[in-house]
């Protein structure tokens, strides 16, 4: 289902049309949920909101994958983050939330 | 549409009285050779063979189920078309390199070509199969899974419509995942052949290539987009990972 918000840290500064948004990643096995920036254009990942560090290197070819266990990040243990991922990653100030429903779509 | 007079059916009954037996045989035996082959020729090569019914003045000549609602677009306009409502590919699960297994009533009966099948020809009349749900442009690109949208196709088909709520720019391109298609692998031949008003870059192993047209390929949407009218963009962007086509839209 489509979130009622759309969070994300800025514009791609590698493809233009992308936006910077947060991705979680949860671990089966460890069971800890760890976060990266991911642009949902061209895939480029980057290891925190400062855009800094790329991460680059991951188990799987040609896709874009965690920094913290290297799979693929379309995979189905991880999702774009929510507000309280966000916050829980300590990441809250460095994110710009857009409402993508009407207030009263919102459940 | 013409129909058969009498004299139409004299001539034949009298052509028939003076043909020897083993010649009608052969005729009728080529007849019905025709009528299961003719929309399967039309279906593989995109042909526009008329069916029976069509030559026999009973039934329109079968129109070729790809060449329909072809937007507007200098690209377009070069290219193979297929049907707009086709631009979303399914996802890994539901779409199988299977040329051959495709229905083949619609071009016999002449009625709009079915969504799944469609989505096929586009695929087929410009990307060749080389893998599981993995394609290959003639340019050498390839269209593989991944995104989140499941497949590199659907995702870039997100660049076929508007999304005037989209934060920023969200270049669109106007024409159908076939012209789209086509264009790409314009841009990236010009540009990895370095032609004149092209740019390229590598970053951490991706790389972008930016190529000019001579007209508009497409528009910005998004609020950026909304907020300058949607001007009209003539550049093509693409990121290119391996080989792998990640995502390519027009830009300003
Ligand atoms: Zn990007
Ligand atoms: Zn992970």
């Amino acid at each position: 289902m489509a979130k009622p918000f759309l969070i994300y840290v800025k514009h791609c500064p590698v493809c233009g049309d992308g936006l910077c948004r947060v991705r979680v990643c949860q671990d089966p096995r460890r069971g800890r949920l760890t976060g990266c920036i991911l642009c949902d254009d061209c895939e480029t990942v980057w290891t925190d909101p400062s855009l800094r560090q790329k991460f680059t290197k991951g188990k799987v070819a040609a896709t874009p994958c965690c920094p913290d266990c290297g799979e693929s990040l379309w995979e189905q243990t991880s999702h774009w983050a929510d507000i309280p991922e966000v916050c829980l990653l300590g990441w809250y100030d460095s994110v710009q939330i857009v409402r993508t429903e009407q207030r009263d779509q919102i459940v | 549409m013409a129909r058969r007079s009498s004299n139409d059916t004299e001539a034949i009954a009298n052509v028939l009285r003076v043909l020897p037996a083993k010649w009608i045989i052969g005729l009728l035996v080529a007849v019905v050779l025709y009528f299961f082959l003719q929309p399967r020729l039309n279906q593989w090569f995109g042909w526009s063979l008329p069916s029976i019914a069509a030559m026999a003045g009973n039934e329109a000549p079968a129109k070729n189920p790809k060449l329909t609602n072809n937007k507007t677009g200098s690209a377009a306009s070069k290219s193979p078309a297929a049907t707009k409502s086709t631009a979303e590919p399914k996802s890994p699960s539901e779409t199988k390199p299977s040329a051959v297994s495709k229905s083949s009533s619609t071009a016999s009966s002449g009625g709009a070509a079915s969504p799944k099948q469609a989505d096929e020809d586009y695929k087929y009349r410009i990307l060749k199969p080389v893998g599981r749900d993995r394609y290959e442009s003639p340019a050498g690109l390839i269209y593989a899974p991944g995104s989140e949208e499941g497949h590199r196709l659907a995702h870039i088909a997100k660049h076929l419509e508007d999304q005037p709520e989209r934060p920023g720019s969200h270049g669109v391109f106007e024409g159908d995942m076939a012209s789209f298609l086509v264009a790409i692998d314009d841009a990236y031949k010009r540009a990895r052949g370095h032609a004149k008003g092209t740019k390229s870059r590598v970053e951490d192993g991706m790389t972008v290539y930016e190529a000019p047209f001579d007209q508009t390929i497409g528009y910005l949407g998004g609020t950026e987009g909304a907020r300058k009218r949607n001007p009209k963009l003539k550049k093509m962007r693409l990121v290119i990972r391996d080989r792998n086509l990640i995502t390519a839209f027009p830009i300003q």
